[in-house]
């Protein structure tokens, strides 16, 4: 391997705080907001123009999967704090609240054809469709109010590291490169970049028939006249089916989405899926990035020119930040992996409930996943936490319980706990777990009672449809 | 004190060599690029977003002006021209029939003036009398795609999501780049690197000299955050605006208190309806620097904030935005100016004046900025000399931080300007590589050749040297006359 070498140099020491979040995507925001509402001075840096990672800049405008399948509400917390705030800005859309968990046929058809995320299980489920620029704008004001140093526009590189402790990290962007020190560092990168630079042991292996082995541009097209395309398709579903096939062979995608949004009637969602080697090889972003891109392009001129009420349509805009699904996942003190996925024992250290929602028979056998502190702890180093996808998982459970409310899980876990374990003068290995619940319970997190054993068995009806892999 | 760290010495991955390394896919990086590789060398791209196209796309600054002079005639071709004509085959954009360029025409005028596109399409005759320039608007999603097929046709290799952070040197030579992205810390080597990071990033890092001095009045020393709100009834807009003339400034002037921002203009892509465009400047009280990553960050922020309180008002209170809703803010901020290299000649405006035709003038631009100054003198010649550093090898500048004087650089280093200095300096940096000689010792005469063989309007040097010229130095700063509706 051919290298060149660099010289020591000196790096300037912008600041200094309590606690660094590295990304401002779901995980970052979870993170940050909830470290610096518990009083730790922190800081976020996050390398675009604004925060919200794949639910804004990837064009995932999907908070999903946050009831189980009797329809109690699960993920709450900060979720439901930036749901709550679009709500007032009449920005978002989801079932109503006394359909969550119905069984009733109707409802159920109705909500399917609404949006493909909010039935599961035969079942409506409580998952939010949000506005991207609003939600922007949102998630500035929460992390504003809160008193957090964003650092836009800047890419956390590396991990410094002294030992088996991160001392900081390294920011490059237009001032150059500059330091950042802490006492606590969180990687919500999406993709643990500082994992390598921090020696934190991580697997990424992905069997390539898994959701998250994908990478996909999404787009919007606007201009489009969705009655007439609803029309059509209704009264002429084989022809409709017959044009998404021919798109598809014509290099383009079949399948949209309707926005749902208040006054984005004519406004649809293109979602996909590109296979790929790894999503931490820039030449393989580079390479899906033009195939998504010259893709998208097709799909619209092909639906424009062939599929009826879009005539008259547009691009709007293709995501300014690929869909990168997972790659590194921490080995931390717990990794959560295939056997959990059946197990109904809450852990002690239980920060977090999640869903299962889409493993059919599977999932009503096991209606919660668990998600124990531990899972966002490396194993040697000590002032280091993880609060994105990269939590310690192996491929099933990651393939699962890796999406934007379970990040904001895991950041608001994680910034608790480091602002807690700060103030206890401790290190985030020993912050103490009951004080830590106590705080999250506080914050509206919905926990277990880890007393109790749990004696539960599914006895509701026979499952109708048939489970199947979710686009998201 | 300032507080360091001590980064230890290490060694770095060599990911590629090539000929020619580019530094940005922006205008100037995408022109550099496609040049390069069209001359021969092997070329590499690195561009920090997953898209390229720059503020013409991410920035969705999607306007390319000023390539006609006052009276229609177009000076600016080459890849501009190139790139449009490849736009426009698919509908990607939109721009005056050339019998409509240099007219005075009232309804065409009034259709620029009604869109409050004045500035980017109407200058004053002699007269007083407003005619229309050749300016494009182009459809930004249909660019990014044009512009990824022209860098791969012309056979350069691409790098996207990667941030080229800083130049490797030997002596005062610069050999390769450093550049980070998802797989970590790179290098690329190659045997001239083209700066095109519009601020000018890898020079600073390779101590070349420069200049960042810029009056606070000029719209360079700003930044901007352009969003578009779509679903808007234009119709019942300006129904409003022509019954309601003294409600509709009320309205606007209560926006203005608020901190929203009144101004926007009439999207003119024939494929997008009922579409504006909020161009929203951010002039600041203090001299702003877009290198500054604590100010970029405020005022991405602040830009944010006055986005909603905008769209919210409006959608309130003014008939035909009630149904409207933001179709997307820029992904990119925009930056207008930042560094300036020091390069082997300055432009200054004594240059507009002068009309010298360089020895080594790689593109004529058209100059319809300064009322009569330019009328008299319709174009400015730009020579190569401009992004050559003065004491830095192996580098070229390929961007807005060409060599000029905070003035010129105001009017001259928009999009179409910067694809022009990019062709300029992906041939010159091709020709080197080819002969063997530094960038600085490219043979004139090959390099405008050259050019003009790849259709840029290159006028025959006169060979003589200008007289110096009677400066009548422009007293306004042209863009402070057109910071909002109604001062036109």
């Amino acid at each position: 391997m051919k290298t060149i070498k660099e010289p020591a140099r000196e790096t300037k020491v912008i600041r200094e705080a309590d606690v660094v979040v590295v990304g401002g995507g779901p995980g970052g925001i979870g993170a940050a907001v909830s470290a610096a509402r518990n009083g730790a001075d922190t800081v976020l840096i996050e390398r675009y123009g604004y925060l919200g990672g794949m639910g804004t800049g990837g064009l995932v405008t999907i908070i999903p999967q946050l009831t189980d399948y009797t329809g109690k509400q699960q993920i709450v917390g900060i979720t439901q704090e930036w749901i709550d705030r679009l709500i007032t800005r009449n920005a978002v859309d989801y079932p109503k609240k006394e359909h969550w968990g119905s069984l009733d046929k109707e409802l159920v058809r109705y909500y399917f054809q609404r949006s493909f995320f909010m039935t599961r299980l035969d079942r409506v489920v409580y998952a939010a469709i949000i506005d991207a620029e609003i939600s922007k704008y949102i998630l500035n004001e929460m992390v504003e109010e809160a008193g957090i140093k964003v650092y836009c526009h800047a890419w956390g590189t590396e991990s410094i590291m002294e030992g088996n402790h991160c001392k900081g990290v390294i920011i490059e962007s237009k001032s150059g490169r500059q330091a950042i020190l802490s006492k606590v560092v969180i990687d919500s990168t999406g993709d643990g970049d500082l994992f390598p630079y921090a020696g934190i042991e991580y697997e990424d292996n992905i069997p390539p028939h898994f959701r998250i082995a994908n990478l996909a541009l999404c787009f919007w097209v606007d201009g489009v006249d969705l009655k007439k395309a609803m029309d059509f398709r209704q009264n002429n579903p084989k022809e409709f089916m017959e044009l998404n096939r021919k798109a598809m062979e014509a290099g383009g995608q079949g399948g949209f989405m309707p926005s749902n949004l208040p006054n984005q009637d004519a406004v649809v969602w293109f979602h996909n899926r590109y296979p790929n080697k790894s999503q931490i090889d820039v030449e393989e972003l580079t390479r899906v990035e033009f195939e998504g891109r010259k893709k998208m392009i097709k799909t619209w001129e092909f639906f424009k020119k062939n599929m009826p009420g879009f005539e008259k349509s547009f691009i709007v805009l293709s995501c300014p930040q690929l869909g990168t699904r997972s790659s590194r996942r921490m080995v931390g003190e717990y990794q959560l992996s295939e056997k959990d996925l059946s197990d109904n024992q809450p852990f002690e250290d239980t920060i977090a409930i999640f869903p299962d929602l889409d493993r059919g028979q599977d999932s009503l056998d096991h209606p919660n996943m668990y998600i124990p502190y531990r899972c966002l702890l490396p194993k040697n180093v000590d002032n280091f936490l993880v609060a994105c996808r990269a939590f310690s998982s192996d491929m099933h459970v990651q393939d699962y319980f890796n999406l934007i409310p379970h990040c904001i899980a895991f950041g608001e876990a994680a910034g608790a706990a480091a602002a807690l374990a700060l103030r206890a003068g401790v290190g985030v290995k020993d912050v103490d777990i009951k004080a830590l619940q106590k705080q999250l319970a506080k914050q509206g997190v919905p926990l277990p009672d880890v007393s109790k054993k749990v004696d539960y068995k599914y006895d509701g009806p026979g499952l109708v449809s048939t489970s199947f892999t979710p686009p998201h | 004190m300032v507080k360091t760290i001590t980064d230890p010495a290490r060694k770095i991955k060599v990911f590629r060599e090539a000929d020619v390394v580019v530094i940005g896919g922006g205008p100037g990086g995408v022109g550099s690029a496609i040049a390069a590789a069209r001359s021969g060398a092997k070329t590499i791209l690195i561009e920090r977003y997953g898209h390229l196209g720059g503020m013409a796309t991410g920035g969705l600054v999607n306007i390319i002006p000023n390539l006609s002079d006052i009276y229609g005639k177009q000076h600016v071709f080459g890849l501009n021209q190139e790139l449009l004509d490849r736009l426009d085959r698919r509908g990607g954009t939109s721009y005056p029939a050339g019998k409509d360029r240099g007219t005075a025409d009232k309804k065409v005028v009034d259709y620029y003036q009604d869109a409050n596109l004045g500035w980017f399409y109407l200058r004053k005759d002699l007269k007083g009398q407003p005619r229309v320039l050749y300016s494009a608007v182009v459809d930004p999603e249909i660019l990014k795609d044009e512009f990824n097929d022209m860098v791969l046709e012309a056979g350069a290799e691409l790098l996207l999501h990667s941030w080229g952070t800083r130049a490797i040197t030997e002596g005062n030579a610069v050999k390769g780049v450093i550049f980070e992205s998802k797989s970590g810390t790179q290098a690329v080597l190659g045997k001239v690197i083209i700066d095109s990071t519009g601020d000018g990033d890898i020079f600073v890092s390779a101590g070349a000299e420069f200049d960042n001095e810029c009056d606070n009045k000029r719209r360079t020393a700003w930044l901007a955050l352009v969003w578009w709100v779509t679903n808007v009834n234009l119709k019942k807009y300006d129904d409003f605006k022509a019954s309601q003339p003294d409600k509709f400034k009320e309205l606007m002037q209560e926006l203005v208190k608020l901190d929203g921002y009144p101004g926007f203009f009439k999207g003119i892509l024939k494929n997008m309806p009922n579409t504006v465009w909020y161009h929203c400047m951010q002039p600041q009280s203090e001299r702003t620097d877009a290198t500054d990553v604590e100010q970029l960050t405020r005022i991405d922020i602040r830009a944010r904030k006055r986005a909603l309180i905008t769209f919210e008002f409006m959608k309130k209170n003014i008939p035909g935005f009630g149904d409207s809703f933001i179709m997307l803010s820029a992904p990119q901020l925009g930056t207008q100016g930042g560094r300036r290299i020091i390069g082997e000649y300055i432009l200054t405006e004594n240059d507009m004046e002068s009309d010298e035709v360089f020895e080594d003038t790689i593109v004529t631009l058209a100059n319809n900025d300064y009322g009569e100054i330019s009328l008299k003198h319709p174009t400015l010649c730009v020579p190569y000399r401009c992004l050559v550093p003065r004491k830095i090898d192996g580098l070229l500048i390929g961007c807005r931080a060409f060599s000029s004087n905070d003035m010129i650089n105001e009017t001259f280093n928009i999009i179409p300007h910067c694809i022009a200095y990019g062709q300029a300096a992906g041939t010159a940096a091709a020709l080197a590589v080819k002969s063997g000689v530094q960038p600085r010792n490219v043979d004139y005469k090959a390099l405008t050749d050259n050019l003009r063989q790849q259709g840029v309007n290159i006028p025959e040097a006169t060979g003589k040297k200008a007289l110096p010229a009677t400066r009548s130095k422009p007293k306004d700063f042209y863009y402070q006359k057109y910071r909002g509706p109604g001062k036109e």
